[in-house]
């Protein structure tokens, strides 16, 4: 029995997307070296700072979490924004591809890229700091770095609409990452920073999973133990893929 | 014949910007219909208001007796759509492309109408290939493969020889006449004014205007000829502006006499009577 056309629709596009990544070397090679140079470097700069009072292990996973979720975000809003000006999207959607399916094959392709991205970063950071997490806080810590990643996917499909060209993607990438890193308490904690710029945090979805993160880094950390985090990071995923979904845009 | 296309008094704005002002015509099954005109005509736009990717401001479109707004799915299964540039992902092969589109109309034997349409467009020997280390002529195959796969019955071709060679650009009109034939609407906007001649009737736009719309050979003769008459070693030169009906007034002047010894025609060529219909007039703003 064949599966529903929707869903058939949505796994071509999935395929295409990564017959492509197959095909580019180049760009396939970049999106999984790169989080590991930037990781290295990280490892080399914390032991140059090296500090007794200075325990890097303390927020190095949500640096990994922002590579991930910068890389993830800024690959798939480039390839989005390249169909719109091959003229490639007006003729999937002129094929019958429908705004969802597209959708859903760009997130089921790219996350298999996000998946390895995920298991590189996490896999070199245990190596080089010498995480010492049990198996469990590994699998919810990979599993909110995922997460996060398809959020990040979701948010570069939307913010894709309002770009006509790679040149206008471009001011969009420190538009969304620059609050991200600075307001999602990676670097400075949340409780520090003014009122305004706490709300605003609630905005980026890496605060939903730096939240989660700093509670699973702790001894025996579990997913359960900050339930309101996880709802937070869930329920943004759920609204920005419902954004990306409902604004799509194939034309004027 | 069976009209598949019509569109009445069609308007888009962008801003302050007229795309198109007040278009009407209709389109026969079995027809090809040459849509001629400068950059900035209107000629992608009205094509993209036939399969709704861009919605008109004002007027009414009307394909296959549906609304492409309204039954936007319906109508777009009916539409073969090729565009200016040969959106195409260029590192995959020709039947990578051509199963990616077809997969979107979800065809009952995909492989089979694929490979067919590879073959009709010359491509089977090069389908493997990635379509990045093609030439132009040969990209814009692998377009028009896209656009006939599932082989619908009206094809809207934006400049579908643009870059083509001339042998190839005449197998396309070739294969374009053979569909029209088995009852395809073809309409193609092109900017080859010679091209014209292969289609059965076409549009002159300008600004957003339909300036005429008849016959190739209507609107050829519509054009200027000059007539050269020698008599007795003497040039008389005369210019006529619709040479079957003038030309046999003025040869009644002569009264077509004996010493009369040569009549020599210069009609105007389909870019000269489309570059007099598309020129500014004076006081205009140029287009």
């Amino acid at each position: 029995m064949r599966a529903p056309l929707t869903l058939r629709r949505a796994n071509a596009v999935a395929s295409r997307t990564l017959r492509q990544l197959r095909h580019d070397h180049r760009f396939l090679g970049l999106s999984l070296v790169s989080p590991l140079v930037i990781t290295y470097l990280l490892k080399v700069l914390f032991d140059a700072a090296a500090n007794p009072f200075f325990d890097p292990t303390e927020f190095i996973v949500a640096y990994g979490a922002f590579i991930v979720h910068f890389l993830t975000y800024v690959l798939i809003m480039i390839a989005l924004v390249r169909e719109r000006t091959a003229g490639t999207l007006v003729r999937m959607f002129v094929s019958g591809y429908r705004r969802g399916e597209i959708v859903t094959g760009y997130l089921l392709g790219y996350s298999l890229l996000a998946t390895v991205q995920t298991l590189l970063v996490l896999g070199v950071l245990r190596l080089l700091f010498d995480l010492d997490y049990t198996l469990g806080q590994s699998a919810a810590v990979y599993l909110v770095i995922w997460l996060l990643a398809l959020i990040s996917m979701a948010l570069g499909i939307f913010v894709s609409n309002f770009a006509r060209n790679e040149g206008q993607a471009i001011p969009f990438i420190p538009l969304m990452m620059l609050p991200s890193i600075f307001l999602s308490g990676v670097i400075i904690s949340v409780e520090q920073l003014a009122a305004w710029a706490q709300w605003l945090s609630r905005l980026t979805p890496l605060f939903y999973a730096n939240e989660l993160l700093l509670v699973l880094i702790k001894p025996g950390g579990r997913l359960s133990d900050d339930w309101t985090a996880l709802a937070g990071l869930v329920g943004y995923g759920a609204v920005v893929m419902l954004l990306a979904n409902l604004t799509l845009r194939e034309g004027d | 014949m069976k009209t598949t296309i019509t569109i009445n008094d069609l308007w888009k704005r962008y801003g302050r910007v007229e795309a198109l002002r007040g278009v009407t015509l209709s389109i026969a099954a079995g027809e090809i219909f040459g849509l001629l005109g400068p950059n900035g005509a209107g000629k992608t736009t009205l094509i993209r208001t036939l399969i709704g990717a861009t919605k008109p401001s004002a007027g009414q479109v009307i394909v296959l007796a549906m609304d492409p707004r309204r039954d936007v799915w319906q109508v777009r299964r009916q539409i073969g759509y090729m565009p200016q540039q040969p959106a195409l992902y260029p590192d995959l092969s020709p039947r990578d492309n051509v199963r990616f589109f077809a997969q979107g109309y979800g065809l009952a034997d995909t492989e089979a109408q694929v490979t067919a349409v590879l073959a009709l467009t010359d491509l089977i020997d090069r389908q493997h290939d990635p379509v990045q280390t093609f030439s132009g002529g040969m990209r814009q195959r692998v377009s028009l493969a896209c656009a006939l796969v599932h082989r619908p019955p009206i094809l809207l071709l934006d400049e579908p020889s643009a870059g083509v060679d001339p042998r190839l650009r005449q197998t396309f009109w070739d294969h374009f006449r053979r569909l029209a034939e088995a009852g395809a609407t073809i309409l193609v906007s092109t900017h080859q004014l010679d091209e014209a001649l292969h289609c059965d009737r076409v549009a002159v736009m300008r600004r957003g205007e339909i300036l005429a719309c008849d016959t190739p050979r209507n609107l050829l003769q519509s054009g200027q000829t000059a007539v050269t008459i020698w008599r007795q070693d003497r040039a008389e030169s005369h210019t006529l502006a619709n040479y079957p009906q003038q030309l046999p007034l003025l040869l009644h002047d002569y009264g077509l006499d004996t010493a009369v010894q040569r009549i020599e025609l210069d009609m105007e060529t389909m870019e000269d009577v489309v570059l007099g219909l598309t020129a500014d007039q004076p006081g205009e703003q140029p287009s």
